[in-house]
């Protein structure tokens, strides 16, 4: 079993800071050769399609100011799919936070009288822990993604947001189906494994009368609904039963049904590397004769307002859940899903997840990042993740300095004596001179360091460094001998 | 023609081979070169570390310290990058509508060194000899932020007896990401052994950019795995000549 | 269960103040929302029939089996699709064109089928409102013709009738069609599929997992 040791933690609140929950993850071989192996394919799709896609930039960049004057007019956007849903026969509710979102779903479903339900994969529902907070009240929830499946039975977590289960081998998957459906005589062929979750989902999809679902985009001028899925659950969650709960952050919303055309494009070849995603469905309120006719929008806040509040940060918010960032970044690369303690990973999660925490769980995301920008180069909404790493980077920080805390953390303690250096050329010079100096002892005959002490062990445990030079290089301007001229030409 | 050296806090420390270098060829290319020995640092180490006034307050005395400057030379793209990408913000933020005009009139004249030869002397033959096998890394600061594009390939092309090797998977961060590289080293690591897998893949004697920060990494790496490859700045193959190879100024 | 009220005067609330100094009234919001560059490709260059083309190249690319017919052969078509297909009884939308349902088979009409008896047919016939060439989509609206949602989602079979005229080449060109958004969609862009066991591609999850497309010229 490739698992690495314990069940990973993605409660932000309860969380290991990142380069912790790194560890285990980094030595799960499987694991790492598992997510390469699938942003790899993923990735190739990808490249090819935007290669190919000679309007590629002007989506994004309509995309991305679509998604900007949205989160500007939020309210005036929110209000009016309020009031189209609702005369279209739908019920909206709002929730401030998780807590309230999960009483507005159990509350529907027990005026249902419903003991079971199917649901569509949906980030914003595990944000909000609702599969335990339903089975503690008795409520038999059943995922029906194929990858949420898995999940769910072997009792793992997610560890991407479009392809969750990308860490399980099809061993494990065959492993986790024969148990929990009573097959031992399954194979472990993706095919074989396909149907066999085809079969287990047939009858509870005709059966069970009542089903949730995330929600792609609102559409602010018809009150529709957008769900955009690959194989079929959706259709059948969104058409069969009588009830449905669409759960939807307060950020997804859309002006008008036209601007699918933006979104639509660039949500298929940035999440699965495909032109157009197998299934969408769009439905607005309720239509007598066709699919649930009782139908509810839960708008979930939970912290989403305080992101809109600042104008730099606000970006964060126009996230239309592709994972094109994860896919494209380097660290999420070598970690997968579960190191950064969230149900929202990669370049997204590290800062999103803090934001939503207010920062007050998740300070270590920020920093889960080289900074390479390769997130932002994808990102078909043009949000400047670097950007703001960076500036909750010093939120961080100036919160640890009201605070008091981790101002004697050795790498605090030395940036901030750095500073002091560097404001001074007397200073620069001397620290440069003291440094050479203090390196002797750690330099070894071959010119290098192999180990050095406290943070500097950090770089030495995988690095050597060069010694210390004799002459820093204003030291050899200052007393060279007269100048080039054209030698050499 | 006239330039500025602003040599880095950690070249001028760590790396002066690199600065000789640069002395060496822009002097060459006639370019009358000065260098304020009161530099330190642009600030990019707090700026993305968290500390902002400390960050500040550096770029201030940068832009005050160039204020005259005809044209700043810098061989670290991550620097220039940190002036173009965040001290309009700092400014902005911390700064005064003087030191912001003083700003913008100065960041037009700060040049990465690739993009003065190619952009401002207007040259893609400087003239060097390096007869080794050589990949080049593209730094992701230079890649993305500054976007030098073909730049460092067009003068690396018309370097006499350099045999190129090209770098698969060019786009992937190398891992150093400056603290990250200390504060989440594992992870810094395991980006890096994929990075060195491309490198030495390539088969050549010297890993070359437009940074020593990368280079820091990689080559740390590389010694301490014996991993019979170098690494070398840039500037250092293209100063090297035939009656002055690269040692000549080591 | 909380208030209903109160859950969102204090979201509308925190909404309105952090977007106090951005957010703008009834004219200038139209306005603002009118002036966002669309520079992205509208409308299609390809002759019609490159763009059919393109269509059928996609759709077997998605192993949809695609015949084109003549207009006058539309019948004929079908019960050859019907036949080859080794099934026997079919669904049909109440507005499908009668001559559609070729005799020898079995056609159970749509007029408020439960789903248990949808779930017993072989297959599904239906016309289309449009369909996209370029990410080979076929769009229905679900109208009389085209079928409740049910009703192309349970059988395993679904054949559907397209005209010539009712391709577009991008996707753009089907929004600018559409005068009145409708209040049901269905994209469909090949089978289901899922890449979740170790990204290895299996088609035909949920929803039918055979495709038959007969373009008719017009």
């Amino acid at each position: 079993m490739s698992q690495a040791t314990e069940r990973p933690v993605l409660d932000p609140t309860i969380a290991l800071p990142f380069h912790q929950a790194a560890l285990p993850v980094l030595r799960d071989a499987q694991l790492r050769k598992n997510v390469a192996h699938a942003i790899d394919v993923i990735q190739t799709k990808r490249g090819r399609l935007v290669a190919e896609k000679t309007d590629w930039q002007e989506l994004r960049s309509a995309a991305a100011e679509i998604r900007a004057h949205v989160l500007e007019n939020l309210g005036t956007y929110l209000e009016q799919f309020e009031a189209r849903c609702t005369a279209a026969g739908g019920h909206v509710h709002w929730a401030s936070d998780a807590a309230e979102a999960r009483e507005i779903i159990r509350g529907i479903l027990r005026s249902e009288k419903a003991s079971e339900v199917i649901k569509i994969k949906t980030m914003t529902s595990a944000e909000i822990q609702l599969n335990p907070y339903l089975e503690a009240d008795g409520v038999n929830v059943f995922e029906t993604d194929l990858a949420e499946i898995i999940l769910q039975l072997g009792n793992q977590e997610p560890s991407h947001i479009v392809v969750p289960a990308l860490h399980i081998n099809r061993s494990q998957v065959r492993e986790i189906f024969a148990k929990s459906m009573g097959r031992p005589e399954l194979s472990d062929d993706p095919q074989t494994l396909t149907d066999a979750a085809r079969r287990y989902l047939r009858r509870k999809f005709l059966d069970i009368p009542a089903a949730i679902s995330g929600a792609n985009f609102l559409i602010a001028e018809t009150g529709g609904v957008a769900i955009v899925e690959s194989e079929g659950n959706g259709r059948m969650c969104l058409t069969l039963p009588k009830t449905l709960i669409a759960l939807a952050g307060i950020e997804k919303v859309l002006p008008r049904f036209t601007d699918l055309e933006v979104m639509l494009q660039v949500l298929a070849r940035s999440a699965t590397g495909e032109r157009m995603n197998p299934y969408t469905s769009l439905w607005n309120g309720v239509t007598p004769g066709d699919g649930p006719q009782n139908f509810h929008v839960v708008l979930l806040d939970n912290g989403r307002s305080s992101i809109l509040g600042k104008a730099k940060e606000r970006q964060t918010l126009r996230c239309i859940r592709c994972a094109a960032c994860m896919n494209a970044c380097p660290v999420y690369r070598q970690t997968g899903g579960h190191a950064y303690g969230s149900v929202y990973p990669g370049p997204i999660g590290a800062i999103l997840t803090p934001q939503l925490m207010q920062l007050q769980h998740a300070q270590s995301l920020p920093y889960a990042s080289s900074l390479c920008g390769a997130c932002y180069e994808v990102c078909p909404v043009k949000i400047n993740i670097p950007e703001i790493l960076i500036d909750l980077r010093a939120q961080v920080v100036d919160q640890e300095r009201h605070k008091g805390s981790g101002i004697f953390s050795p790498l605090n303690v030395g940036l901030r004596i750095a500073g002091v250096l560097f404001s001074s050329a007397g200073l620069f010079h001397a620290a440069q001179r003291i440094g050479r100096i203090g390196a002797r002892l750690f330099t070894r005959k071959d010119g290098w360091i192999h180990s050095l002490p406290s943070v500097g062990g950090k770089w030495t445990q995988t690095r050597d460094l060069r010694g210390f030079p004799k002459q820093t290089f204003r030291e050899w301007f200052e007393n060279r001998p007269a100048k080039i001229g054209t030698e050499g030409k | 023609m006239r330039a500025s050296l602003f040599i880095t806090c950690y070249n001028d420390t760590l790396f002066p081979e690199t600065g000789r270098a640069v002395v060496f060829l822009l002097e060459r290319l006639g370019v009358d070169l000065e260098f304020h020995p009161k530099q330190t640092c642009c600030g990019q180490m707090h700026a993305n570390t968290g500390f902002r006034t400390e960050a500040f307050s550096q770029a201030k005395r940068l832009v005050q310290m160039y204020a005259d400057a005809e044209n700043v030379v810098i061989p670290s793209s991550s620097c220039v990058a940190m002036m173009r990408d965040q001290y309009p913000g700092l400014f902005d933020e911390l700064g005064n509508q003087s030191l912001r005009s003083d700003f913008a009139a100065l960041l037009p004249r700060v040049y990465e060194l690739s993009e003065f030869l190619i952009d401002k002397l207007g040259v893609e033959d400087v003239g060097a000899y390096f007869p080794h096998r050589v990949t080049y890394h593209a730094s992701c600061h230079g890649l993305r932020a500054i976007q030098l594009g073909d730049r460092p390939f067009r003068l690396l092309q018309k370097v006499r007896g350099l045999d190129f090797a090209p770098l698969p998977n060019l786009d992937r961060c190398c891992g150093f990401g400056g603290t990250f590289s200390v504060k989440n080293a594992e992870v810094s690591s395991a980006m890096m052994t994929a990075k060195l897998q491309d490198v030495l893949s390539t088969k050549a004697e010297f890993c070359t950019a437009l940074d020593n920060s990368c280079l820091m990494h990689l080559g740390g790496a590389m010694h301490r795995e014996f991993a019979g490859m170098k690494t070398i700045h840039m500037a250092q193959i293209l100063a090297s000549t035939e009656k002055s190879p690269m040692e000549a100024f080591a | 269960m909380s208030a209903p009220s109160s859950g969102r005067e204090s979201v509308l609330n925190r909404i309105r103040k952090a977007t106090s100094t951005v957010a703008l009234d009834g004219p200038r919001l139209a306005e603002r929302y009118s002036s966002i560059p669309r520079n992205y490709v509208r409308a299609g260059k390809l002759s019609n029939a490159t763009k059919i083309a393109l269509l059928i190249e996609r759709l077997r690319d998605y192993d949809a089996d695609v015949a084109e017919s003549a207009p006058g052969a539309i019948a004929d078509t079908i019960r050859e699709k019907l036949t080859g297909s080794g099934r026997q009884t079919f669904a049909a939308p109440g507005g499908l064109p009668r001559i559609w349902m070729a005799p020898s088979f079995n056609w159970v009409i749509d007029n408020g089928l439960s789903h248990e008896e949808i779930e017993k047919v072989d297959g599904v016939v239906t016309a289309a409102t449009c369909a996209i060439a370029d990410s080979g989509t076929i769009v229905l609206h679900h109208s009389a013709n085209e079928g409740r949602r049910v009703l192309t989602l349970l059988p395993d079979w679904h054949l559907c009738v397209l005209r010539a005229s009712q391709v577009v080449e991008t996707l753009p060109e089907y929004f600018a069609r559409v005068t009145q958004p409708p209040a049901l969609v269905t994209w469909i862009s090949g089978p289901s599929a899922t890449a979740d066991i170790e990204m290895t591609r299996i088609k035909g999850v949920h929803g039918p997992r055979h495709l038959c497309v007969i373009l008719v010229g017009d």
